[in-house]
């Protein structure tokens, strides 16, 4: 569940993951190297604060707190030393923890100066309840009570060897400095904006040849015409891939220009002898066995122009037009009332769609005729539903088994019922309108109607083609 | 048809076994038929003697039906009647806009080449208008026909198929702008070679034409039915050269 809504956060195209990979990449990166910036920071603070105890109690200093006074306005109000404070009581308040850590860091420094502490306590408080420093403020001695005062301190007491008192030196623990972590977030957005500017430069580079590149894929599967191919652009592997892709396009339009080439050539070949057929039977006495025969030539007519249909539906040579589709329609019923045919078209909206209007009123035919062939009769409606026109072609046949909808679909299925040589035709009239309805980007949708008994009163097939 | 003796007819095509029962049939109808097996035979009939007619098969070895077309359509100015195996309309449409008269699918049923044979006949006998005028388009409230392409267009720019009896219809309106035709000369001029149509079947035709152009079929403004007359057309009518 958590996959499935996830990924719709994250960026689809190449060029947003590219970049989020690397923002990521580089917030690790600058979270390692802050973290370890901040703990050479803690460590030379530590370092500077055992010197600076070290350094008051070895030099015992006389001076107390005063502000530096120099040019730098900030550091004013800055604490610079406090004056060391003897006392024969080891500074350590009861419930405090000695740090055994920083005793070690100052007995060290101490050490090297030549002097071996007989005692040495360090320990943290904070400075609101050092009695010393409530006492030295309390004086009024101070100008002005300085900052450090809200913060902790390190205190740190120490008993040379053969003395009696302990010299107690203070340095306020300095709060971490908020700049480190302002400076650290600039400096990764800068980073981050060097970088991704760049790469973004250098993805484009890429990307927008891979999106003509799509989008050139996309015409050539409608058009299947190998006018307006891309020129090579972008990295080597881009321009690689676009020639690769042009020399494959000119592959796949020769194989069609051969198709087309050849359906001709069949078309022409087989035609011209059944001309030629037709006009002899003229000469056939009888007339019923001319009429068979005649019947005969037509459906072979009619399978042959199936096949070269079928075979040249997805490269239609005629452009769309905006066309009247309730014209359409009746000038297709027209012909079968003509003709005497149960056909009947129903009122309906006004709609006009983009078309091939032969291509459709072929389809239109192969349902009517389906339809009179298996359904006695059929009924032809138009609405509008939504973006789509949908054309209704119900009869009163037996319908399609559920099972066997899809398979009638397919190329030379028939109804198992009704396979025989009477109804003639190659089986092909549904799967052309079906491609047909796929050539003008709708598609073909064959249900059974059922009565108020819910029996199977008849088949349904609808025709839905988009409005624009 | 010069004189009034048998029609006479050129027929080319290369394919012999078409061509020989074809011209066999046609004689049997009454015509008189020289054949032709390419473009460049055909070429030395005609300057033996003109025919009153010409079949032509659009696929043939050499110089191709097309290109005779035109030298026909333009030199001789003969009736042509292409014969083709292909059915594309886009052919259809090429055959027709370089002069050819009529267009033929093979294999056709030969009582109805005969059909359109006179039928292009009778076209010719009356006075031909030259290819120019024939391609002009028709204007007609906002309402466009390319009689080239039978192709209706209304002031939307929306594609309107009709059929060809409509497009029969529709163009003895256009031809006769605002003049009451009754259902006699309508008959007359719209019956086609698969037309044999009754009175009644005029009202039908019409009234099919109607539920197409007008706003509302059953109050036609375009089309207005002229009581025990007939019909007229209800609006001017302009012709646009091609290309327009």
């Amino acid at each position: 569940m958590k996959a499935a809504a996830f990924p719709r956060l994250l960026p689809r195209s190449l060029l947003g993951q590219m970049l989020l990979a690397v923002a990521l990449a580089l917030l690790v990166a600058q979270g390692i190297s802050a973290a370890l910036q901040f703990r050479a920071a803690e460590q030379r603070r530590e370092m500077i604060a055992a010197n600076q105890l070290a350094f008051q109690l070895v030099a015992d200093p006389r001076f107390d707190f005063r502000p530096i006074g120099s040019r730098m306005g900030d550091d004013r109000r800055k604490w610079r030393r406090l004056r060391v404070e003897r006392t024969p009581h080891n500074p350590l308040m009861p419930g405090e923890q000695r740090d055994a850590r920083r005793e070690e860091l100052l007995r060290a420094i101490l050490v090297e100066q030549g002097i071996e502490p007989a005692e040495l306590v360090v320990t943290k408080r904070r400075a609101a309840d050092d009695p010393y420093v409530m006492g030295r403020s309390a004086t009024g001695q101070w100008r002005e009570v300085p900052q450090w005062v809200e913060g902790d301190l390190l205190l740190a007491a120490l008993r040379r060897e053969g003395g009696t008192q302990f010299t107690v030196a203070r340095v306020p623990l300095s709060t971490r400095e908020p700049r480190q972590l302002g400076e650290l977030i600039a400096q990764t957005a800068l980073l981050y904006i060097i970088l991704v500017g760049g790469l973004a430069v250098l993805l484009q580079r890429i990307t927008r040849p891979l999106a003509a590149l799509t989008k050139r894929v996309e015409t050539f599967a409608e058009t299947r015409a190998v006018d307006g191919q891309l020129d090579p652009s972008g990295p080597e592997d881009m321009r690689r891939l676009i020639v690769a892709h042009n020399a494959m396009e000119g592959r796949i339009a020769a194989l069609l220009d051969e198709k087309d080439v050849m359906l001709g050539a069949i078309g022409h070949d087989l035609k011209t002898p059944l001309a030629a057929l037709r006009v002899r039977i003229e000469s056939v006495e009888d007339p019923a066995e001319r009429e068979k025969m005649a019947r005969t030539i037509e459906d072979i007519t009619r399978s042959l122009d199936d096949i070269l249909t079928l075979a040249r539906v997805g490269r239609p040579s005629d452009p769309r037009e905006r066309t009247d589709l309730g014209a359409l329609l009746a000038s297709v019923v027209e012909e079968y009332e003509d003709m005497g045919e149960p056909v009947t078209l129903e009122d309906g909206p006004r709609v006009a769609a983009p078309l091939r209007a032969t291509w459709l009123r072929r389809a239109l035919r192969n349902l009517i005729e389906n339809a009179l062939r298996y359904g006695e009769q059929a009924r032809v409606s138009l609405e509008r539903d939504g973006a789509e026109a949908v054309i209704r072609i119900e009869d009163n046949g037996p319908g399609i088994p559920p099972e066997e909808i899809g398979a009638m679909l397919e190329p030379f299925a028939r109804g198992e019922s009704s396979r025989n040589r009477v109804t003639g035709g190659a089986g092909l009239g549904l799967t052309l309108a079906r491609a047909i309805a796929e050539q003008h980007g709708g598609r073909l949708v064959l249900a059974n109607r059922t009565d108020a008994d819910g029996r199977i009163a008849g088949l349904v097939a609808e025709l839905r083609l988009p409005l624009a | 048809m010069s004189d009034s003796g048998p029609v006479r007819l050129l027929l080319v095509d290369d394919e012999a076994s078409l061509r020989e029962p074809l011209a066999d049939y046609l004689a049997r109808q009454g015509f008189v038929v020289r054949q032709a097996e390419d473009a460049a035979k055909a070429r030395a009939a005609l300057a033996e003697e003109a025919p009153d007619l010409v079949l032509l098969d659009i696929m043939m070895p050499g110089e191709d039906g097309l290109s005779l077309c035109r030298h026909l359509a333009e030199a001789r100015d003969l009736p042509v009647i292409m014969l083709t195996a292909r059915g594309e309309p886009t052919d259809r449409i090429v055959g027709l806009e370089i002069g050819a008269d009529d267009y033929v699918v093979k294999p056709f049923e030969p009582r109805e080449l005969v059909a359109r044979i006179r039928s292009v006949l009778r076209r010719a006998a009356k006075a031909a208008p030259s290819a120019s005028e024939e391609d002009a388009q028709y204007e007609f409230e906002g309402w466009q026909l390319d009689p080239l392409k039978r192709r209706l267009v209304d002031p939307e720019g929306t594609v309107v198929p009709i059929s060809s009896a409509e497009y029969r219809l529709l163009m003895a309106f256009l031809t006769h702008p605002r003049q009451v035709l009754d259902r006699d000369r309508l008959l007359d001029m719209v019956q086609g070679r698969e037309a044999h149509l009754f009175d009644r079947a005029v009202d039908n035709q019409v009234s099919r034409l109607r539920r197409k152009i007008e706003v509302d079929s059953r109050d036609p403004r375009l089309i207005q039915t002229v009581w025990g007359g007939g019909y007229r057309l209800a609006a001017d009518v302009r012709r646009i050269a091609p290309g327009k």
